[in-house]
C-alpha cells in the first residue's frame, strides 16, 4: 500500500508574491450586482460550514462595494476552488436586523461582506 | 489562599489564572500538526516570535499621515493595501508567509470617519484582526461578549470604552466576516493645529484604529478595562 499523496501546496504556490483574494481576480466572471442595488440576504442551507451571519438572513441591503472575486468561504472550507464569486460590501440599517433598535439611533448601520450566492434582487 | 502557621513552603505564584478550552484545543491541534509534520516546533516557534514583533505603530502613522495629507489620505481610502507600503508594511510580501499575512489575507480597507460617520469594526464569526498593521488583537476584540454585544447593541458597548455618540452620529458597525481587514481613520481631533506627524502618531491609539476610541490631545494610552477573576482559575497547589 502506498501512501496517499495530498496537494497541500497548491493554495501556496498559487498566491505567492501576488495575495490573497487578488489571486483569484478575473476568475468570477461578471458581477450579477453592481453598486447602489438593492439586494435581500438569501437564507441557505449551511450544514458544515458558513461565513454568513444568521442575523443578516432575510434582511434588506444595499451594495455598497464589489471588494473582490474569492472561492466562497463555504466552498474553500474544503478546498474547493473551482468556482470563485463576486464579492459585496453591503450597508443593512440597524433596525432592519433587529426589532428592538432604539428609533432614536435609526440612522445607525452595519457593513459586512458576503459572496454573490447569498443575494437576491429586492 | 490562607497559609497555617508556621508554613515556611515558598510556593510559586501559577504561571496563568486560567486557561481555556479553546487554549488546550490550540496545544493539542498543533502537536498534531508538528507529528504529523505539516510543520516543525521551530516554524511554530518562529511564527509566534515574528507575530508578535508586530504592533499598532504602523497604523497610527498611516492615520497620521493621512491627516496630514489629502492625497495620502485618498489613496489610503482606495487601496489600503498600497497606502501600508508607505508605512512599511506590506500586506503581500512580508515575513513569514511571502504570500499574505499572519491573518491570510492582504485586503485591509481603511474606513473614513466623518462628524456624522462613526466606524467601529468586530468579527462575530472568530476574531479576524488586521495583525501586520496593528499587531496581536486586545483580549477583549476576541470575547464572545464584545463580538455578540457590538453588533446589536453597539451604543451601549461605545459607552462602556467611554465613547458617547450624539444621535445625529450614524454609528457604523463593521463586521470583518469574509477577507477583508479594516482599521478605523478617525476625524482628526481639534487643539491639534500644527502637530507634526510623530506628535499625531502618538494619540491614535490601538483602541482608536478598531473604533472605540476617539483621538483625544494628551491620551496616549488605550482605555483601561476592568479586570476580573479568572472564572476556572488553575489550582495553586
Amino acid at each position: 500500500m502506498s501512501k496517499p499523496h495530498y496537494d497541500r501546496d497548491h493554495h501556496v504556490k498559487k498566491a505567492t508574491g501576488i495575495g490573497d483574494p487578488q489571486c483569484f481576480k478575473g476568475e468570477a466572471g461578471a458581477p450579477k450586482f453592481k453598486v447602489g442595488d438593492k439586494v435581500k440576504i438569501k437564507n441557505l442551507p449551511d450544514i458544515f460550514y458558513t461565513r454568513c451571519q444568521m442575523y443578516t438572513r432575510g434582511a434588506p441591503a444595499v451594495v455598497a462595494a464589489l471588494v473582490y472575486e474569492s472561492p466562497a468561504a463555504e466552498d474553500e472550507a474544503w478546498d474547493n476552488t473551482e468556482s470563485p464569486e463576486w464579492f459585496y460590501s453591503l450597508i443593512f440599517r440597524q433596525k432592519d436586523l433587529w426589532p428592538e433598535y432604539p428609533a432614536a439611533y435609526e440612522s445607525d448601520t452595519l457593513e459586512t461582506e458576503l459572496s454573490e450566492r447569498w443575494l437576491e434582487s429586492a | 489562599m490562607a497559609k497555617k502557621d508556621g508554613d515556611h513552603r515558598h510556593e510559586p505564584a501559577p504561571m496563568v489564572d486560567e486557561v481555556s478550552e479553546f487554549e488546550i484545543l490550540e496545544v493539542a491541534v498543533r502537536e498534531l500538526a508538528i507529528e504529523k509534520g505539516l510543520f516543525s516546533a521551530e516554524d511554530h516557534r518562529r511564527w509566534t516570535e515574528y507575530v508578535h514583533t508586530l504592533g499598532p505603530l504602523p497604523a497610527a502613522r498611516l492615520v497620521a499621515k493621512a491627516w496630514l495629507d489629502p492625497e495620502f489620505k485618498k489613496l489610503a481610502v482606495e487601496d489600503g493595501v498600497k497606502a501600508s507600503l508607505e508605512v512599511g508594511v506590506d500586506w503581500v510580501k512580508d515575513m513569514p508567509t511571502q504570500f499574505g499575512t499572519p491573518s491570510d489575507y492582504c485586503n485591509l480597507r481603511v474606513l473614513e470617519d466623518t462628524p456624522t460617520l462613526k466606524h467601529v469594526v468586530v468579527c462575530t464569526l472568530c476574531s479576524c484582526y488586521p495583525r501586520p498593521i496593528l499587531g496581536q488583537s486586545p483580549e477583549w476584540y476576541r470575547t464572545p461578549n464584545y463580538r455578540r454585544r457590538l453588533v446589536r447593541y453597539p451604543r451601549q458597548v461605545l459607552t462602556e470604552f467611554g465613547l458617547i455618540l450624539p444621535s445625529d452620529v450614524e454609528v457604523r458597525v463593521e463586521d470583518s466576516n469574509q477577507k477583508s481587514r479594516f482599521i478605523v481613520l478617525p476625524v482628526r481631533p481639534e487643539g491639534t493645529e500644527g502637530w507634526s506627524e510623530d506628535q499625531l502618531t502618538e494619540i491614535v491609539t490601538r483602541d482608536c484604529l478598531i473604533g472605540v476610541a476617539m483621538p483625544t490631545p494628551g491620551v496616549t494610552a488605550n482605555v483601561k478595562l476592568p479586570v476580573h477573576p479568572a472564572v476556572n482559575p488553575v489550582p495553586h497547589h
